[in-house]
């Protein structure tokens, strides 16, 4: 996969333990455009391994001339956030992915509730710079625990005014979803970004509500958990891979050299999936993106985030 | 006719049931549509309030037992103009978790799914059953005008009056299905209709 080719050229702290980086082209031009909710796959040479995260762009995608993203760190990072955090410095040189975009603004949408928890909030940030421009009706809500969370609070009050709603948690401001999300008229869709029981919070008031599904959006790139070690059987190529405990199926696959497609690396996409042919365990599927019904029927996985609770998996790669 | 294929785009429709959960629920209905509302209400009511909203049609009119069973919830419309615009209001006024059901011909079916989409409601969520005829809405390609209630698989254009050879390929942005000339490449060559979709 072609990368591109970005140095650091600033960082700023802009809330608790979470880092500010902007990046410019190292060759000094233009970055591919993006739409609103794109996001990066930032890769991450840490000692003999790789991490590769999946970051939203903070910026207008109207501003080419550089790429932003925020860094939380992980009280239990693998490794990603923390060299992040520790490793890259101003004029860094790094490898990124093109931006992809699995979280757009609907375009037949009428109105638009957006809603961020803490860090959460980094999607928002290139969405709400297409929704001012097409004039689409929005509300940015942004529930954080306290200001000193609150990154990029103040850029956004500045740039929406009235169409962002604070709840700060430390003032007892708590979001209610149920009285936000019955009072909406018709042809309004609802994005959120957040912690787990948030997301999970707010889908189910909304399916609760009676709100049809394809107007409910989420984005949630997951990393990958850590496991027991266990050995993927490549059918095709007629290879074996040992998956270590901390590192991810599609980790030690590239590790050994095999090519396997993939986007977003948090179990969101889609597109690292694959065909299970054999195993003497069980699948422990962590992402997504797979129906419950695909799940329970173990033939397909997605290596980003899932793993196995086996000896051997065989794969049809 | 066509026989032994299928087509992704033709809609297949089912049987009207209440979504539960919901904040309101939106019921549409023309002629034979009547009945489907009559059957729905045999199952369980929601707990939720409902409109029902009704034009009756020349020797379809199940008003009387409407009234009996749907009672206050019910509106019945004289012409269609009325009924649009009354369902217009509604939609302009209902909020997210709404659930819209539609039942009548084809043509009324994706009349009431176009205004509904008009406010930003998809199509795929508004319900819809085909009591009673299976006639079709056919847009000329060649001019643009869609012919309502067509029943045979060769229907003269209600714009340009050419022969149009009604297909399974529907558009759900136009709500009908394609119809083409059939004697486009030897004029005059005409095969007789049938009626297949009575």
């Amino acid at each position: 996969m072609s990368a591109l080719n970005v140095i650091v050229s600033n960082i700023e702290l802009v809330a608790d333990g979470i880092r500010h980086f902007t990046f410019i082209a190292a060759d000094g031009g233009e970055l591919p455009g993006f739409s609103g909710g794109s996001h990066v796959v930032v890769s991450m040479p840490a000692g003999n391994r790789t991490y590769r995260n999946a970051y939203s762009l903070l910026s207008s995608p109207a501003d080419r001339s550089n790429y932003q993203i925020a860094v939380r760190l992980q009280e239990q990072s693998r490794g990603g956030s923390r060299f992040m955090h520790e490793q890259v410095k101003v004029g860094t040189r790094l490898d990124i992915s093109w931006p992809v975009n699995l979280f757009p603004i609907s375009r037949v949408g009428h109105q638009h509730i957006l809603v961020a928890g803490g860090i959460g909030i980094t999607p928002f940030m290139s969405q709400v710079h297409d929704l001012l421009r097409t004039g689409a009706g929005f509300e940015l809500h942004y529930a954080f625990r306290s200001p000193r969370h609150a990154g990029f609070i103040d850029q956004l009050k500045q740039l929406l005014g009235n169409k962002l709603v604070c709840h700060d948690q430390s003032q007892g401001q708590i979001l209610d979803l149920h009285a936000l999300l019955s009072r909406q008229p018709l042809g309004t869709h609802v994005y959120v970004c957040g912690p787990d029981g948030m997301v999970d919070a707010l889908i189910a008031t909304a399916h609760e509500l009676g709100w049809p599904d394809a107007h409910i959006h989420n984005e949630e790139f997951l990393a990958p958990p850590v496991g027991e070690p266990f050995t993927i059987r490549l059918r095709q190529s007629q290879k074996n891979v040992d998956v270590g405990a901390e590192v991810s199926m599609l980790e030690a696959m590239e590790a050994a050299g095999v090519d396997v497609p993939y986007l977003c690396r948090g179990g969101a996409c889609g597109r690292c999936e694959l065909e299970v042919l054999a195993t003497d365990g069980v699948i422990e599927h962590h992402d997504h993106y797979l129906s419950d019904a695909e799940k329970g029927a173990g033939k397909k996985i997605m290596p980003c985030v899932s793993r196995a609770k086996c000896s051997f998996i065989e794969l049809n790669l | 006719m066509q026989h032994g294929y299928w087509i992704r785009s033709k809609p297949i429709y089912h049987s009207l049931a209440w979504q539960y959960k919901a904040q309101a629920h939106v019921l549409l209905a023309s002629g034979e549509g009547g009945r489907s509302v009559l059957r729905l209400y045999q199952q369980r009511l929601p707990d939720q309030p409902v409109t029902v909203l009704y034009l009756p049609a020349e020797n379809e009119d199940y008003s009387a037992p409407l009234v009996t069973v749907v009672g206050t919830s019910l509106q019945v419309f004289p012409d269609a103009r009325e009924l649009w615009q009354r369902f217009d209001q509604v939609l302009q006024q209902s909020r997210m978790g709404t659930r819209l059901y539609a039942a009548g011909t084809e043509s009324f079916l994706w009349q009431a799914t176009t205004l509904a989409v008009k406010h930003g409601v998809l199509n795929a969520d508004v319900m819809r059953e085909q009591p009673a005829s299976l006639a079709r809405p056919v847009y000329c390609v060649h001019c643009k005008t869609t012919t309502h209630g067509v029943t045979t698989n060769i229907a003269v254009c209600a714009g340009c009056q050419r022969h149009l050879f009604v297909r399974d390929h529907f558009s759900r942005r136009l709500g009908a299905y394609m119809g083409l000339m059939i004697d486009a490449e030897d004029p005059g060559n005409v095969p007789d209709a049938e009626e297949v979709y009575p």
